[in-house]
């Protein structure tokens, strides 16, 4: 149950220190990708175009902000994480391309516990919907990509300061809390 | 003498804002019980992170989840006057918050998934009105529910074999269903059942059972109400806890609506609410006066 503060980008180093049930906070460079970015993504890798962002290190955050411009930029006011078993089919080329954390919520499934092994990966679980609180940390936005998809749907690169807690839930020893608390959960449901 | 309701603009839209900015008052009570009552480290963090994130949101004029999910508004009525204007203002209302930063614009096509920006579209607010002849006042619900909950959500046209006896059947598809819906519908999330007429009465009723009912009321319907209780006593013990990594608090309320159906079947839809309830209830009265749901309680 340790505590970790570490610098993104993470080395598989850092990944490996971490057990299911530590806490980590998160300094560095934060990429936002869901649904609509995965996709972008895997249809410029199938053309063997270039990526806007190095994923390698990197840790994705499974979230849509609320942005505000603000001069040539943007101002973030609140930002928390999506469910992220939508990007369960992306599992493989996220670990191919060198992403080291996914903070989310909800978890992930076989493909991706699969992965996080393979690649050395973490999932890291924010607290659903406390979206003011995780706003605090973030220092600014340094950019946005794929803005016609929509605020949500955008990919955007954050700098972060202690940003957290997040809970590792699924490490890189092939550790899942939610399929062990899945599988307990029937067990209790068999003695109704 | 029947007045016009004094409804405004600027009443309406401070309503449509708060919706985005508060958690209804029932959510935060259970939710502060339940922290009373939780024993793992990780389960009284979230809880309280979340309490917290309540506070914050509050204090900072902030919208309290990065989401607004997806906004349906109820209206009950005796008299159509006053509806009309409520009709209109509210989705005016929705611009304007998402313009200012309360809401992200987060509706979209289904199909090409182009976002006009605006959280506008077709059908978008959905109204849900009830023709009620002796009601003197109109009833609203602005309530803004979260879509990760949706990726939970389960409808079955269940037969009488498969209800089971002492509804053993319909218990378990609850049961099944919590566990498989996971961490996906932010929990501690509380869950709507819809039960009869035919698929599309299920799904009505399971969203207006547990987006317009107060979280800490009792069902009028006795057998509803003990199957109410058990349900959520039981899936409490399923040890899921806030976020889906354990604890005790799994589900806050369990809330049924139902409705007659067809001797061939029972339609059941089960439909999950997260704890971040944005929602704003008020009865206007045809004197202007205003009383407002989901209030603190004892």
């Amino acid at each position: 149950m340790a505590v970790h503060e570490l610098k993104v980008p993470l080395s598989n180093q850092d990944i490996e220190k971490l057990q299911a049930g530590d806490t980590v906070f998160l300094t560095g460079t934060v990429f936002t990708a869901r649904d609509m970015a995965h996709l972008e993504v895997k249809k410029l890798l199938q053309n063997r175009a270039d990526l806007p962002v190095d994923f390698t290190g990197s840790a994705v955050f499974h979230a849509g902000p609320v942005v505000r411009k603000s001069g040539d930029g943007w101002e973030l006011i609140v930002i928390g994480p999506t469910t992220s078993m939508r990007m369960e089919p992306y599992a493989e080329m996220i670990g191919q391309l060198g992403v080291k954390a996914i903070i989310g919520k909800g978890g992930m499934r076989e493909d991706s516990r699969k992965a996080f092994q393979k690649y050395k990966q973490v999932y890291l679980q924010a607290a659903p919907g406390c979206a003011v609180k995780l706003a605090s940390a973030v220092q600014a936005v340094e950019g946005g990509y794929w803005l016609e998809k929509g605020m949500p749907e955008a990919l955007w690169v954050l700098h972060v300061e202690k940003f957290g807690p997040f809970a590792v839930t699924m490490d890189s020893h092939g550790k899942s809390v939610y399929q062990d608390i899945k599988d307990n959960a029937l067990k209790i449901m068999a003695t109704f | 003498m029947l007045g016009n309701f004094n409804i405004t603009y600027e009443e309406v839209y401070n309503w449509v804002k708060q919706s985005c900015t508060h958690v209804s008052q029932d959510s935060i009570e259970i939710l502060q019980a339940a922290l009373s009552q939780e024993t793992s480290s990780s389960a009284k963090a979230m809880l309280s992170s979340m309490l917290e994130n309540v506070d914050m949101a509050d204090n900072e004029d902030k919208p309290v989840c990065q989401s607004p999910g997806y906004p349906t508004v109820y209206i009950s009525f005796g008299s159509t006057e006053g509806v009309d204007l409520l009709r209109q203002y509210v989705p005016m209302a929705m611009v304007e918050a998402t313009k200012k930063g309360y809401a992200r614009p987060s509706i979209v096509h289904s199909l090409n998934r182009q976002n006009p920006g605006d959280n506008s579209g077709d059908g978008v607010p959905n109204f849900e009105y009830q023709y009620r002849p002796e009601q003197e006042y109109i009833e609203m619900i602005i309530s803004f529910k979260g879509c990760g909950a949706e990726l939970g959500n389960v409808y079955k046209t269940m037969t009488t074999a498969q209800l089971g006896s002492d509804l053993k059947g319909l218990k378990t598809l609850v049961y099944e269903t919590v566990i498989n819906a996971g961490g996906m519908p932010c929990p501690p999330s509380a869950i709507g059942i819809g039960i009869g007429g035919q698929m599309d009465v299920a799904a009505k009723l399971s969203r207006e059972a547990i987006s317009t009912r107060d979280w800490r009321d009792q069902n009028p319907d006795p057998l509803l109400n003990e199957l109410e209780a058990e349900l959520l006593e039981k899936i409490n013990m399923l040890g899921l806890g806030p976020a889906g990594i354990g604890g005790k608090t799994t589900c806050l309320a369990v809330k049924i609506g139902m409705a007659a159906t067809h001797t061939a079947i029972c339609p059941v839809a089960i439909n999950f609410h997260c704890w971040v309830a944005r929602r704003f209830g008020v009865r206007l009265y045809p004197d202007g006066r205003r009383e407002y749901l989901f209030a603190k309680g004892e």
